[in-house]
């Protein structure tokens, strides 16, 4: 069965890029607009891999972050923002982030963290 | 050229200071142009579909680049003393237009009808994808299309606003069932008056077209944003026909096109696709009708079997409209698309009725004669021409094309209409497997410009004169890069060189006819044979190979991946705003359209201002110290180097022509030294490739002398020299007086591999030298910057001898880093001393 990836941005075009760029990869994709429908189908299925945008409206990053620690300990987490924001990365490292990019986010790049992110949890 | 000294000043004895002035500013505009050439990098790279980003980015990026461009535009006025106000205007037109995509709004009026002779790229969106794809296919493939014009998005803007359906536009809402609402607007639209200004504009362009076709009917079509982009809309909207070209008729035939974008099928379509309810506007054609004996659709590939080596093509007697609606069993030929374009496959069809004009107005399907209905509604002669032109659209658009076409009453073939064809898709893994059997004749050799998979026969371009020749879809192979070829550029499939540069001129205009294009590979010309059919694949990632004869499987796998990503909306829409930065317009500096007015785009003023404030540079030199500072200076291996002494850098008595001998100044001597250190250019055992390699660099040297000279400012311990050294664009600026606190040395390398393994390695050797010489470097795209102070005159003139030594070890080295094992080996050779890298 191929990985599933979860994938939360506000943008609706960075989650689209990513949709089509990891579906060439196998992947199977969903894109979610903020965190809120996302920790909901969080609650319905298992996703190997979250890639969630840090800064957003209504829960951000960091609480999808803690959401998913707490409910799927295996579950891995990407961490994208549009500010290399260095205290914030810090804190999302602590909080046991698998990556952390800053946004422009080259797609090979997020390719290599999810299929490492992948291995380590097989 | 006036000069800036004559012009200000007309002293001569305050010449040397007007030179350093200009100097001053010179050297100013060039730090302001690199800034901003950086930013554009940046930006083409990002948005080129390997990165995820947002509008954050996005604006950031511009308003970066818009205060750079500003700085950059102000320093050059000055320098220039205001001669050329059009560039801040052509500026401020190319800014308004980007602040508009970026924010999202567009400038509320323009032209609100354009004929199709005058539609230009920037124009593609005003007029909306079906008009700019024909006036495309007149305007640059030069093939036959009917006389007309389009009504722009602006008149559509206009439209809407004199009626005042904005608002009950504006309210459509994104998943209501609203029916009736959306009755309502399609009716007002119906209902709806004509803006005076656009009545007047329509009149005036019904006018002409009445002149170049007379008493002509009319086809008056939907020309939607976005439509036959990546989606077709296929169907969506409506199309008039045999409409009279009379103001009443075509304004009656306009409101119900711009009706037809809120019919619930279209309504429904846009909603699929991700567009907001009324977000999409419509600009419409006006074409002359075709007087069509036969008419149909040309396939360029098979879309259901997925064979892309033939071309499929409908066609029945008549007006096109029968065969387009599927209405009528046309003809079917099925045509091998390589000469002789054998045709595979024949099914004539019964061909009952046919679409044909009726005299008032409107069209109507009749009986055909039953003679006609059994035989071949095409000739061979007529099948072929179709078969060529086909070919022609689709090798412009780089994909399968849907087109239509017409047979006129003279037996001429016209181009109706064409579209990216959509194409079930492929399965990549056996693909791969398929590819693997094949010869492969050259592999990860060069650096990629720009991404892609295509076939085609060899052609090598030996001189410009023997581009006449170029045969559509070969594979351009020449000996190094050159603007030239952008002649060939919408027929070449391929291009791959022996030497060139990923930033040069043709690397640009590669990017902007998406001709996927290897540079510098060393090899090209010797490895492959003219007129041998090869597949170039080139990769996102930097990676090539080129496999002996037409690898089909790998060719057809690419066009889907590309198709994919381009089908996102948002991300084409920003990408949009490129077209606005980086196509490169002004291509020679020696013709009339080189001018402030002909800038379209920021990579055109940026290269305006270089080659301005060079030429200004100049031209303030040799009107300054009784007319002869202005100097030349040759020595092996590369091209003269000009030379303007600002003070004390030359021997006294030195005439036009100088020698190294005469060059007093401590930093200039010191480059020059390591530059010309035999040791560091090559000994003896160079394969013959390579001296040849070398003539040919000289070669392109010397025909782009001009345009990229190579020019040394110096005093006697001062130097900034900017050289095109190879196919790399150096800087050295250096301070080495006796005060090791005032004294500098900065230098800055451009050029070289775009695609980032290459990319690293060459930064990667640069870095290890850079540190071990004592530099402070960064590395951005193609550019390294170095930088190092307070140094001791006889530390600069150690490490200015040992840059120029890297120079040209550098250029000697570029063919030859195709590994990342090379490169420690190579910078630790050089640390060395170990220059001898041949023998």
């Amino acid at each position: 069965m191929s990985a599933r990836i979860m994938v939360i941005d506000d943008e609706k075009i960075v989650g689209d890029m990513a949709k089509i760029s990891l579906e060439e990869e196998g992947y199977e994709v969903e894109t979610f607009l903020n965190a809120d429908p996302a920790l909901k189908r969080l609650h319905e299925t298992v996703f190997d891999v979250v890639v969630t945008d840090l800064k957003m409206k209504g829960i951000d990053g960091l609480e999808v972050l803690r959401t998913v620690k707490q409910t799927h300990p295996d579950t891995k987490v990407i961490m994208i923002t549009a500010f290399a924001d260095l205290d914030v990365a810090i804190e999302a490292i602590k909080g046991d982030v698998f990556d952390f990019f800053p946004k422009p986010v080259r797609i090979k790049d997020l390719k290599e963290s999810i299929s490492k992110a992948l291995a380590e949890e097989s | 050229m006036l000069s800036l000294v004559g012009r200000h000043t007309g002293r001569r004895e305050s010449a040397s200071v007007d030179v350093r002035s200009a100097f001053a500013a010179y050297k100013k505009i060039m730090d302001d142009n690199s800034r901003a050439l950086e930013i554009i990098t940046d930006m083409g790279e990002t948005m080129s579909g390997g990165y995820l980003f947002d509008i954050v980015y996005l604006r950031k990026a511009y308003s970066d680049l818009a205060v750079s461009m500003r700085v950059c535009l102000k320093d050059f006025n000055q320098l220039t003393a205001g001669r050329y106000p059009g560039l801040a205007s052509a500026f401020e037109e190319i800014d308004e237009r980007i602040d508009g995509l970026v924010s999202g709004t567009v400038r509320p009026l323009e032209r609100l009808t354009v004929r199709l002779g005058d539609i230009t790229p920037p124009m593609a969106r005003e007029v909306g994808g079906k008009s700019f794809h024909l006036a495309e296919i007149k305007n640059s493939l030069g093939l036959a299309v009917p006389d007309g014009f389009a009504l722009t998005i602006f008149a559509f803007e206009e439209f809407i606003r004199h009626n005042r359906l904005g608002e009950a536009i504006a309210s459509l809402e994104s998943d209501g069932d609203e029916p009736g609402r959306r009755r309502g607007l399609r009716e007002q639209i119906l209902a709806g008056g004509f803006p005076p200004s656009l009545e007047k504009d329509l009149a005036g362009s019904l006018e002409w077209l009445r002149g170049r076709c007379g008493d002509c009917r009319l086809a008056v079509r939907s020309s939607a944003e976005e439509e036959d982009g990546i989606f077709s809309f296929a169907g969506q909207f409506e199309t008039v026909l045999n409409v009279p070209a009379e103001a009443g008729a075509v304004e009656d035939a306009y409101r119900r096109v711009v009706a037809s974008l809120f019919s619930e099928e279209a309504m429904a379509y846009q909603r699929r696709l991700g567009y907001h309810p009324g977000s999409l506007r419509m600009a419409v054609g006006c074409v002359a009708m075709v007087d069509a004996a036969v008419s149909g659709v040309a396939y360029t590939a098979d879309p259901l079997g997925g064979d892309r080596g033939v071309m499929v093509i409908n066609s029945s007697w008549g007006l096109g409209k029968s065969v387009v609606e599927g209405a009528v069993d046309a003809d079917r030929f099925v045509v091998e698309k390589t000469p002789p374009y054998q045709v595979t496959e024949r099914v004539l069809g019964r061909k009952e009725t046919m679409t044909a004009p009726m005299t008032e107005a409107g069209v109507q399907e009749v009986e055909t004669a039953g003679d006609r209905r059994h035989a071949s509604s095409l000739a061979p002669k007529e099948l072929e021409e179709i078969v060529r032109q086909a070919l022609a659209i689709e090798a412009y658009y780089k994909r399968p094309q849907d087109i239509e076409w017409a047979v006129d009453g003279n037996g001429r073939v016209v181009i109706l209409q064409a579209r990216p064809l959509r194409m079930k898709e492929t399965a990549p893994a056996e693909n791969k497997a398929a590819a693997a059997g094949r010869p492969v004749l050259m592999r990860n050799k060069g650096s990629v410009v720009q991404p892609g998979a295509v076939g085609g026969r060899v052609f090598f371009a030996s001189s410009p004169e023997a581009l006449d020749e170029f045969p559509r879809d070969a594979i351009l192979v020449a000996r190094h890069d050159s603007p030239q070829y952008v002649r060939v550029m919408p027929y070449a499939s391929a291009i791959i060189t022996d030497a060139g540069n990923t930033t040069s001129h043709m690397a640009s205009i590669s990017r902007e006819f998406r001709v996927p294009t290897v540079v510098n590979t060393g090899v090209a010309t010797s490895v492959l044979k003219p007129g041998a059919e090869i597949t170039l694949q080139a990769g996102e990632d930097g990676g090539m190979t080129v496999y002996e004869g037409i690898a089909r499987e790998i060719i057809d796998e690419q066009h889907d991946t590309f198709l994919k990503l381009e089908e996102l909306y948002e991300f084409r829409r920003r990408k949009y705003v490129m077209t606005y930065i980086t196509p490169l317009n002004l291509v020679n500096p020696f013709t009339d359209d080189f001018a402030p007015e002909n800038c379209r785009t920021i990579h055109d003023i940026l290269r305006f201002i270089h080659e301005k404030s060079m030429r200004e540079l100049i031209e303030a030199s040799r009107h300054t110290e009784r007319g002869s500072s202005l100097k030349r200076l040759d020595i092996p291996f590369m091209d003269t180097i000009h030379v303007i002494d600002i003070g004390a850098g030359l021997a006294a008595g030195a005439g036009g022509v100088i020698t190294v001998e005469q060059v007093v100044s401590v930093p200039f001597k010191a480059i020059l030294e390591g530059m010309s250190f035999p040791g560091a250019w090559r000994k003896g055992g160079v394969p013959i490739s390579l001296s040849d390699f070398f003539t040919a660099s000289m070669r392109t040297g010397s025909l782009l002398e001009d345009i990229d000279m190579n020019l040394a400012v110096i005093s006697h311990f001062y130097m900034n020299l900017a050289v095109r050294f190879g196919y790399h664009y150096t800087v050295v600026d250096c301070f080495a007086s006796q005060r090791a606190a005032s004294n500098h040395i900065y230098f800055r390398f451009l050029g070289g591999a775009a695609d980032l393994s290459k990319r690293l390695r060459r930064i990667e050797m640069l870095e290890i030298i850079l540190d071990h010489l004592g530099f402070a470097s960064r590395a951005k795209g193609d550019l390294i910057t170095a930088t190092i102070t307070n140094i001791s005159q006889e530390e600069a003139v150690r490490i200015l001898d040992q840059s120029g030594r890297l120079m040209a070890f550098t250029r000697q080295l570029d063919a030859m880093l195709t590994s990342d094992s090379a490169v420690k080996e190579y910078a630790r050779k050089f640390i060395e001393g170990e220059y001898e890298l041949f023998g």
